[in-house]
């Protein structure tokens, strides 16, 4: 029996590295994308991929990691292009550019906004769902101050609750200074929600509910491509006072870089990706899109360029937009 | 060749994961006012543990975990060394966030305790139920956790309820398990002879098999414990404030400083509270052999 088993599994193990090196040795023409793991860095990979692979016959891969991970595998050529690299949480982006050693493509979107969110019915009411408007006069973060009842937290009685950001995020320690700027600590907790997932989650629940909620959340995502959500208004952003919280949060430039390596070597991707420009609203639909239907990335990627084909027109030639129209078509 | 069904399933089962998500979402916006009650309720409960733990003065509750450790070590050192230890959380000014972590863990052990306990003796005297159950516990300890703590946030918004009930969900089972287990591996003869004695089920089991089993029952009333603590982190990531909250500011932010030093305190209290624990686990040994 032993030996029979044995026999088995050697030919298993034969058959197995056979069928291994038989395999196709892919071509060299392969673009390692930085996947940092969020929806819309990987929604770009796939709309900037598949159209490296129908116009240019490139193959893609995606190499996930942390932004600083990614970032150092931009550096060493391991990562050969990254399509949104968040400049203002890279200490190091701008000395790394200037020292040549990776390059700026294009600018892929810089009209992101972030801040306290709260959902549209909560000032203006839904007719249709039979909701009132419980914060007419709500417009700035300042206002909160006057609907803690509104926002109720439920471990502190008498206290509303604001959703902050992730702990660990730069942001958070600026929303956090904001919350004591404006002397909202006095009728507000400062609610850390711990993480990504818990966040998304306590504004889907509250919406689904009808409920009133007041939460930082950022552009672009699927949620607030969903959501009808309402910055609430702050300051006009000013360089020297947005840190301590007074002032609106700029808009972070989130560009395209590749490795010098990958720049050298493939001239029509670079001239491709140097014209590549969305913006934080289209990506935002095409993530709610994704989310409402359950699509995948690249069935997400492709129903976006059919319904953006100016962007083809823009990015690639006529020539090479034919094809990659014809192929979205088809 | 072709060998594509070599590798391919023959067929594949569309899964509409969508229907499911929405499912649970109109589930809990359609019981909202049944869940607010167990959040309110849970929420009560864990405040009243907190607001006790901040009624007890520091002094006072070093000066009882010093006598705690040496009465059930029957060594003065180690008594001074649990309360030194105990010292550092609240020099280090960390007093306040390890009453608010005990508060959650506390909580979820008692109600470990009065699910679990009386669990274990219903699935200890049938075997089909401990067939049903041993999956499910199973399922319980391995599901990882985010996979719940999604619904348990949709139902419970976020905060201590919620990592109460995550916490229970993953602590229970060694009470379970080892109330179920002490009492299965009791000597029939010995329950044979308190039935002949003339004593009722319920007798025989309340005054012969509890106590004969209550060694092994404390020793998973200690797993719970230690498995209760070690989600402290784990449910800081769906807003439970405290000690664990500290630790993902601190690993957030790559702190390294401020994450070891309320990672520490997190071990100093699963020491303390596990030689405690370990202590009567011991001491229920002796008792029993006694007898």
């Amino acid at each position: 029996m032993r030996r029979v088993t044995g026999l088995l599994l050697l030919v298993c193990l034969i058959t197995s590295i056979m069928i291994g090196c038989s395999g196709e040795i892919s071509g060299n023409k392969e673009i390692a994308f930085a996947d940092a793991q969020w929806d819309s860095n990987k929604f770009h990979n796939a709309v900037a991929g598949i159209i490296a692979e129908k116009v240019y016959g490139y193959s893609w891969r995606e190499v996930p990691g942390s932004t600083t991970v990614l970032h150092e595998g931009l550096l060493t050529g391991e990562v050969d292009v990254h399509m949104e690299v968040w400049t203002d949480n890279l200490a190091t982006y701008n000395d790394d550019l200037a020292a040549g050693r990776l390059k700026e493509l294009s600018i892929n979107f810089d009209d992101n906004y972030q801040g306290i969110y709260v959902p549209r019915y909560v000032i203006e009411g839904d007719d249709e769902r039979g909701i009132k408007p419980l914060a007419p006069d709500l417009r700035y973060i300042w206002d909160l101050k006057d609907y803690p009842d509104i926002f109720p937290d439920d471990e502190n009685e008498g206290m509303g609750r604001i959703y902050g950001s992730i702990p660990g995020w730069e942001v958070d320690e600026i929303l956090h200074r904001k919350y004591l700027h404006y002397g909202l600590d006095d009728n507000f907790i400062y609610f850390r929600p711990g993480s990504d997932a818990a966040l998304a989650t306590a504004i889907t629940s509250a919406y689904d509910k009808g409920e009133p909620i007041a939460a930082y959340y950022w552009e672009p995502t699927w949620l607030l491509g969903m959501y009808d959500m309402v910055l609430l208004e702050d300051e006009p952003f000013d360089e020297d006072t947005y840190m301590e919280g007074e002032t609106e949060l700029p808009a972070v430039k989130v560009t395209i870089a590749a490795s010098n390596n990958f720049t050298e070597n493939n001239p029509e991707i670079v001239e491709f990706l140097s014209k590549y420009e969305t913006s934080s609203q289209l990506t935002s639909e095409a993530l709610a899109h994704m989310q409402e239907t359950g699509d995948d990335y690249v069935e997400t990627a492709k129903w976006f360029l059919r319904e953006n084909e100016e962007l083809l027109d823009k990015w690639l030639n006529s020539e090479d937009a034919n094809t990659m129209k014809e192929y979205l078509n088809k | 060749m072709n060998t594509d069904w070599f590798y391919d399933f023959p067929f594949k089962i569309p899964i509409d994961l969508g229907a499911i998500d929405n499912a649970v979402r109109t589930f809990s916006a359609k019981y909202d006012s049944f869940f607010n009650v167990i959040r309110s309720g849970l929420n009560g409960f864990v405040n009243s543990i907190y607001n006790i733990l901040n009624f007890i003065p520091w002094f006072v509750l070093i000066l009882f975990i010093i006598t705690a450790g040496w009465k059930l070590s029957k060594k003065v050192s180690t008594g001074i060394l649990y309360g030194a230890l105990l010292f550092l959380i609240g020099v280090a000014g960390l007093w306040t966030l390890m009453n608010e972590t005990l508060s959650i863990i506390i909580a979820s052990v008692i109600i470990s305790l009065l699910l679990g306990f009386p669990l274990g003796i219903v699935i200890s005297t049938s075997d089909r139920a401990d067939r049903i159950m041993r999956p499910i516990l199973d399922t319980m300890q391995t599901m990882p956790v985010f996979v719940y703590l999604i619904p348990a946030m949709l139902f419970f918004g976020l905060g201590k309820p919620p990592a109460v009930i995550a916490t229970t969900i993953y602590a229970i089972v060694p009470t379970i398990r080892l109330t179920n287990h002490g009492i299965r591996q009791i000597d029939r003869e010995v329950i044979e002879a308190s039935l002949a004695f003339g004593s009722t089920r319920l007798q025989s089991l309340v005054k012969v098999q509890i106590p004969q089993a209550l060694p092994t029952i404390m020793a998973g009333v200690n797993q719970t414990l230690m498995m209760a603590i070690s989600m402290v982190v784990t449910t800081s990531m769906i807003g439970a404030t405290g000690l664990g909250m500290e630790v993902l500011i601190g690993v957030n932010r790559v702190e390294i400083g401020r994450g070891l030093i309320s990672g520490t305190a997190v071990v100093i209290i699963a020491i303390i509270l596990d030689r405690i624990t370990q202590g009567f686990v011991q001491q229920s040994e002796v008792k029993t052999d006694g007898q």
